[in-house]
């Protein structure tokens, strides 16, 4: 069983950061890097159907720039067998539907039994890239997988999704298919010194989109939007400063919901 | 980062008669252990809150002379010239970083029981003191007036001479001017006595004097309870408090307000268990906003929030904010608020461990947050400075995540060690501190005196800074439910571990007292508990309880005031003369003593159980074992002992085989592990490790500098030798 596991390096939020001046987006200077917390458990969901099934691959793939290799690193230390990047400069800045024309390059060169995404990114927040790619290659798909239970000899899997209201949807779906998954399904691993050491010998391959046959047309054609300008909101207004004793300031709190929730 | 905008307030000079105090944080008189003989000691702690940013730092307490000797505890001394010289390094130290250097001169009457020097201390009146042990002064006449005042005089040119800018004529917590002042202490029927005028006049002749001799290059501060918590038979802020400040304020620069006495001074260094921030308000606060006075104010109240510093500036309660505690626990305190990342602030947690060790006479102060407290000199610490350790390229296992195994993996990664690993088997950071957190308050309803039982929350800060720092490092991974099997350590592919792996209740009586288990103790019964299972409610809890405390520290009395507080009727037993004898030290033990007598807490000191059966526990009197006595109670709490969770340190140490087969280099055990002891020690423990991880070899600590007297011809350097093979040593140490 070979599975697919799209994953994205985003910035860490709780840093400061800063916008480029001459251009749109954020200074990639001033930003910390982690691998997409999704990601973590869309991995984990494929390290354990590899392990149940005692064989198979799992494969990271990556579009980002060279600070995406610490986060296939990552992957590949809790247990991917391998890793792809692929990236050029012109990608800086891409749509997540042009980012999703570059994997369904790169993942329909492997033919996958299953690719599971992420739910979304926590930093752009678009949770497009996964449905994308399942257009791309005509996958069937499921969004927001809480659950998935593997029936190999069917070639198909029961997973269930999230609904509003604390509903849960239960489908089954033939392989191959995409499944974006979301947070909590699983306890993620974590890799000791060992792995991660044993990490640094495993392949990891960097290409561009146009060794995949993406020109910059096909790019262009796929995208659905770009970022004109990005400028900081403007200051709120409205806001009370509650001052005095920890005391005074809860009653002030109690007092301002009741008010609310009366209104 | 800039500061906040917000927090201007408290970077804006005042002046304090001739000199001018340059920010609004000041480090009020506080002991430290180090007097005047530990020059090395006082200069660099003092000095690293000078480095740290607050704009004045003061000594401890400063005898004047001879006869005011506090021995066995430790005071700063300026009775000669030497004392001069050793206490100017202080003030250099002090003036490298633009802070001013501030002297408690000190008199303690009574309250000092001169057991170095053999003199006699003199008093007002012939009353011995409270504080001390049967030490009753010589009555001072006139000429003994004029004695003393005139020891001021000399102390204060000597001060001078020191380099000192701000000299004190101390007189709170009770000593020998608050004396005259307190109709407590003071019987006099002459001029010295009687009157509020006459009261007043020793204090006030003394300012006179000290201002006289030296008011000209020096600012004269003085140290007063505004309240000393007697009623109307000493000093109520009401009534002498606010008239003694408006009586003598022309003749100082700067008040210093506390409230309390020496006696009960944890109503002044107030634990968190009883009082929370800023609690000396209603007393102090008043000078200022009755408009008592027309100088500077400082006061203090465990202070640690930089919203907090605002408001208490701009609500005109105190125009100086006054720390003792929160510089020993963060002397980088104004400079992290300065550099806009207040989150880094270390806060105090107000458990008072830097207090027990002067309440003990002699070692060292020591501070539960900041392991590099009292170790500035003699071991080169810097609490915010770091060097790479030489061996950075290794990677290192920490085995648990309570408090040594936090603070050795936070210093490993600003160590610049290359990749720390943080494996903890529970479902967050803090081991023991999650459940000692939660100990200590009763029902909630009670005032004790001034106070009410708030419990250990603020220890949990222990938790929250060490959180904040993990977070930041890059090079540290923590990684929780992860409960490691020997094999999986063997496997892990570190070349250094390090097991914190903490400790647990004897579950089956063993004791200090006995040194044996005792006769029915189990633990695995489910009317036997041991006390973190009396917090993680694990067990029914009977009506009747009877708790052993055999430790001598919080553990016991907390769970009998919090069992109490729930509605149990609660017997406390201890083999020693008191329930939680180093309470005392911390100066929680009044507070505490008051909230178990409200709760009924029935006390059974000198006793100890030789049988416990079900529905049953036998004792006997330890002076008297013939002397029986038998209680009935549902529930047993066995606060008797800990024993290390130690057996994965001995497990991999066994094998030097898979050791070398797996490339682990070395194996280290810290904190509880290795022995039970108490969280600062722990911390200290996993600090020091990670300081020395360098080191040619670090399971052994290393020698620290020793301020001994040598004998015959000696430099300097002859002290400071014993930091030759130190790994991170701060430069400033280095020669």
């Amino acid at each position: 069983m070979k599975i697919v596991v799209p994953v994205k390096q985003v910035a860490v939020l709780d840093e400061e950061f800063e916008l480029l001046e001459d251009r749109p987006g954020v200074d990639p200077d001033a930003i910390d890097w982690e691998l997409n917390e999704w990601d973590d458990f869309s991995l984990e969901v494929a390290l354990r159907l590899r392990e149940a099934e005692g064989q198979g691959e799992v494969v990271v793939i990556s579009v980002g720039g060279e600070e995406s290799e610490e986060g296939l690193r990552a992957c590949l230390a809790k247990g991917a067998d391998r890793a792809l990047r692929v990236w050029e400069d012109s990608l800086e800045g891409a749509d997540p539907l042009a980012v999703a024309r570059v994997l369904a390059a790169a993942v329909g060169r492997e033919s996958p039994d299953l690719v599971l995404c992420g739910v979304q990114s926590s930093d752009a927040v678009n949770s497009a890239t996964g449905v994308a790619l399942a257009a791309h290659l005509d996958l069937p798909r499921v969004a927001v997988v809480t659950a998935l239970d593997y029936d190999a000899g069917a070639g198909a899997a029961t997973v269930e999704r999230e609904l509003e209201g604390g509903l849960i949807e239960l489908l089954r779906v033939r392989l191959p298919a995409l499944l974006t998954i979301q947070t909590g399904i699983n306890e993620p691993r974590y890799a000791n010194l060992r792995a991660i050491k044993q990490a640094k010998e495993k392949p990891l391959e960097a290409m561009a989109p146009s060794d995949l046959g993406v020109d910059e047309d096909a790019l262009a054609a796929a995208a659905g939007s770009r970022v004109r300008s990005m400028v900081p909101p403007d200051p709120g207004g409205g806001a009370e400063m509650l001052n005095g004793s920890a005391s005074a300031v809860a009653e002030r709190i109690a007092e301002i919901v009741k008010e609310r929730m009366s209104g | 980062m800039a500061r906040d905008p917000k927090y201007d307030i408290l970077f804006e000079p005042i002046q304090l008669g001739p000199k001018t105090l340059k920010n609004r944080f000041y480090q009020v008189p506080h002991c430290i252990g180090a007097g005047s003989e530990k020059p090395g000691f006082q200069a660099y702690h003092r000095g690293m809150k000078a480095e740290g940013g607050w704009g004045a730092v003061c000594t401890e307490y400063c005898s004047i002379h001879p006869e005011s000797d506090d021995t066995h505890r430790v005071s700063a001394r300026i009775w000669d010239d030497d004392d001069v010289r050793n206490l100017a390094v202080m003030c250099d130290r002090l003036h490298t970083f633009d802070a001013l250097a501030g002297i408690e001169l000190w008199y303690g009457g009574p309250h000092a029981p001169c057991m170095e020097s053999r003199h006699n201390p003199r008093g007002p009146s012939q009353i011995p003191s409270d504080f001390e042990v049967n030490t009753h002064p010589r009555y001072m006449d006139k000429d003994d007036i004029a004695l003393v005042q005139q020891m001021y005089v000399d102390a204060s040119v000597r001060a001078r001479e020191a380099g000192f800018d701000i000299v004190y004529v101390y007189g709170a917590h009770s000593y020998l001017p608050l004396q005259f002042l307190s109709p407590f202490y003071n019987k006099r029927t002459d001029e010295y006595g009687g009157s509020f005028e006459n009261r007043a006049r020793f204090w006030k002749e003394c300012l006179e004097q000290v201002r006289e001799a030296v008011g000209d290059d020096c600012a004269i501060a003085s140290r007063f309870a505004v309240d000393t918590l007697y009623g109307p038979s000493s000093i109520e802020i009401g009534e002498d408090g606010v008239r003694f400040v408006e009586h003598v304020d022309d003749l100082v620069d700067l008040w210093d307000l506390t409230v309390g006495d020496i006696a009960e001074w944890g109503q002044n260094a107030g634990p968190s268990r009883f009082f929370e921030g800023n609690h000396e308000k209603p007393y102090t606060g008043q000078v200022k906003a009755g408009d008592h006075t027309n100088k500077p104010v400082v006061g203090v109240g465990r202070i640690t929030n930089p919203d907090t510093m605002v408001a208490i500036i701009g609500s005109g309660q105190f125009d100086i904010i006054g720390a003792a505690r929160p510089s020993i626990s963060d002397p980088f305190l104004p400079k992290k608020i300065e550099e806009g990342r207040p989150d880094d602030i270390r806060e105090c947690i107000g458990c008072n461990q830097c207090i027990s060790r002067w309440e003990i006479g002699g070692p060292p102060m020591i501070c539960t947050q900041n392991a590099t407290a009292g170790e500035e000199y003699r071991r080169g610490w810097h609490p915010e400075k770091f060097h790479p350790a030489a061996n950075r390229d290794k990677g290192v296992l920490v085995v648990g995540a309570g408090p040594a195994g936090m603070e050795c993996a936070m210093v490993l990664g600003k160590r610049d060690m290359s990749a720390v690993h943080l494996v903890e088997a529970g479902e967050e950071i803090g081991g023991c501190v999650n459940w000692i957190s939660q100990l200590g308050h009763s029902d909630g309803g009670e005032n004790l005196a001034r106070g009410t039982a708030r419990g250990l929350g603020e220890w949990k800060r222990i938790v929250n800074y060490r959180q904040i720092q993990l977070d930041k490092l890059r090079n540290v991974e923590v990684h929780l439910r992860s409960r490691l099997s020997t094999q999986d350590v063997l496997e892990y592919g570190a070349e250094i571990v390090v097991v914190a792996t903490g400790c647990h209740f004897a579950t089956d009586g063993l004791n200090p007292a006995t040194h044996a288990a005792i006769d029915g103790a189990d633990a695995s019964l489910d009317w036997q508990l041991t006390p973190d299972e009396v917090v993680k409610g694990s067990k029914q809890i009977g009506n009747r309880v009877l708790v052993l405390e055999n430790e001598g520290y919080y553990m016991g009395v907390s769970i009998a005031q919090k069992l109490a507080g729930e509605g149990h009727d609660v017997t406390l037993v201890t083999q020693m003369g008191d329930v939680a004898n180093y309470m005392e030290f911390t100066l929680e033990a009044p507070m505490l003593h008051r909230d178990l007598h409200r709760l009924g807490v029935k006390i059974h000191p000198y006793t100890m159980l030789e049988r416990i059966e079900p529905g049953a526990c036998h004792a006997y009197n330890v002076w008297n074992p013939a002397h029986k006595e038998q209680f009935e109670v549902e529930t047993v709490v066995l606060c008797t002992q800990r024993m290390s969770d130690d057996e994965l340190y001995h497990e991999l140490r066994s094998d030097q085989d898979a050791l070398e087969r797996e490339g682990i280099e070395a194996v280290y055990m810290i904190g509880d592990a290795a022995a039970p002891r108490m969280i600062p020690d722990c911390i200290f423990d996993g600090h020091r490790l990670a300081r020395e991880i360098d080191s040619s070899n670090p399971a052994m600590p290393l020698p620290f500098i020793r301020e001994r007297r040598l004998w015959g011809e000696v430099t300097n350097e002859d002290y400071d030798a014993a930091l030759l093979n130190t790994p991170d040593v701060v430069p400033m140490m280095a020669k």
